[in-house]
């Protein structure tokens, strides 16, 4: 029961983007197109995952003055496996994300967990936490590239969607501060249904 | 007794050990896929070559000869450690832009057509833009008949959209030169205004500056030979070309 309220609080009531509006600045980057959002996602839950998984079976053993030290460490070293292992066999996708899967290194939602949640919990509930978060950072950057795809190039995955019916590409979509704009509404629309998130 | 974990000695083994492992465990792991990597990358060279020719089928190795051009002059690259350097400068692109002699070229011979790759390199806007254009000569002029380029960072979308096939299609056909002998081909703003140019991208000016240099700057260092062999053309109309044929075969045997 506690596991199962673990995966689906991320997912929505309590999602790492919209919520806690964290890794934000991943999610101005790399939605414009979806296929890179989609993969971007995708890493960044292994990430979260293997380092929580990996934080919290250290836990116990882990000087608390460098703890920081040490998470960035276990952090960085996951993203470079990562990134070592797209450009050994996904070379495509590893090319058209580029810098950022390094950039994981500095995305606030990995770093918060771990600390919010690995550091203090077992280590296959806190994988299911690193999981779960990850997907809720995925699930936002997959609906805002969907979004910033189809209205600005009028493509879903780089088919053609819009064009046949005669629309013309609006180019404001593509450019980052609709990425800002995009998610603020989403956390509008998600802040008028769960009212119990509200600032009173 | 249990171990003090916030005592300085504790940390500083603690740090050591940590560094220890993490720095074994990746420079393994860099080690054991670096064969893979560097495959990757050596496949998408040939791949962008041939995709430049408009052969993204053939296989490179059949069909492209490999040269360096010093001084004016085509020589042949064949042996292994040779054709691994010019590998390894088309993959270095601070060497690549800053050589002026023994440049890497690409030719290949197809139906009665010569075509020649030269590798192009520049700066976008956010970082380096890079590709392959392939040329062909005719009389007075020279022709590209592919280009592909690719980029580290431009944004998607805008600038980025000089690594598709749409942009790169519209350079198919342009000479590269005016009627006065002035490299004319570019991305103009606001739609190509004759023949030699090409629409820059709405939003991606800045790339398609840095597309503009680097046409102009790489293609430049190769000038005096792409206008060379093009007067060769022209004498060969004259009934030259058995002559010449055969000294550029006798090169090749060397």
């Amino acid at each position: 029961m506690k596991l199962s309220k673990n995966f689906t609080n991320p997912l929505a009531a309590n999602n790492p983007v919209i919520v806690q509006i964290l890794g934000i600045c991943s999610a101005l980057a790399v939605t414009v197109k979806l296929e890179p959002a989609l993969v971007m996602g995708l890493s960044v839950t292994f990430v979260t995952a293997f380092s929580n998984l990996v934080m919290s079976l250290m836990r116990n053993g882990v000087p608390s003055r460098i703890r920081i030290i040490v998470q960035l460490v276990v952090i960085a070293t996951l993203v470079i496996v990562v990134d070592q292992f797209l450009r050994a066999y996904m070379y495509d996708v590893s090319k058209q994300l580029s810098v950022y899967v390094g950039l994981i290194i500095t995305n606030c939602i990995v770093m918060g967990r771990v600390e919010a949640f690995a550091l203090g919990n077992k280590p296959w509930d806190s994988f299911v936490d690193g999981v779960a978060n990850g997907l809720g950072y995925a699930f936002i950057l997959v609906l805002v590239a969907f979004l910033r795809e189809l209205f600005g190039s009028g493509t879903l995955f780089g088919f053609d969607v819009l064009a046949r019916f005669g629309y013309v590409n609006n180019s404001l979509m593509l450019f980052p501060p609709m990425a800002l704009i995009i998610i603020g509404c989403i956390i509008w629309v998600h802040r008028s249904i769960n009212k119990d998130l509200q600032e009173k | 007794m249990a171990i003090n974990k916030n005592s300085n000695a504790y940390i500083i083994i603690y740090t050591v050990v940590m560094v220890t492992i993490v720095g074994a465990l990746l420079a393994f792991l860099a080690t054991s896929l670096k064969p893979m990597q560097d495959a990757n990358v050596l496949n998408e060279q040939k791949s962008s070559i041939m995709k430049a020719f408009g052969e993204a089928d053939a296989s490179f190795d059949e069909v492209v000869t490999m040269g360096r051009l010093s001084a004016g002059e085509f020589a042949v690259v064949a042996d292994d450690a040779a054709v691994a350097e010019v590998f390894a400068m088309l993959g270095n692109r601070k060497a690549l832009s800053e050589a002026t002699d023994n440049l890497p070229i690409f030719k290949m011979e197809k139906d009665g057509v010569t075509k020649y790759v030269l590798p192009i390199v520049g700066k976008g806007l956010w970082g380096d833009i890079w590709g392959y254009v392939a040329l062909q000569q005719t009389e007075g002029n020279v022709v590209i008949t592919g280009i592909v380029m690719d980029h580290a960072g431009e944004t998607p979308g805008l600038g980025a959209e000089i690594a598709t096939l749409k942009v790169q299609q519209m350079f198919e056909g342009k000479a590269l030169y005016d009627a006065e002998g002035a490299f004319a081909v570019r991305m103009q703003k606001g739609g190509a205004q004759n023949e030699h140019q090409v629409d820059a991208i709405t939003g991606g000016t800045k790339t398609c500056d840095g597309v503009n240099a680097m046409l102009e700057t790489s293609i430049g260092k190769y000038e005096s030979f792409l206008r060379a062999t093009e007067a060769v053309a022209e004498e060969c109309c004259c009934g030259e070309c058995c002559e010449e044929g055969n000294v550029e075969l006798n090169n090749e045997e060397e």
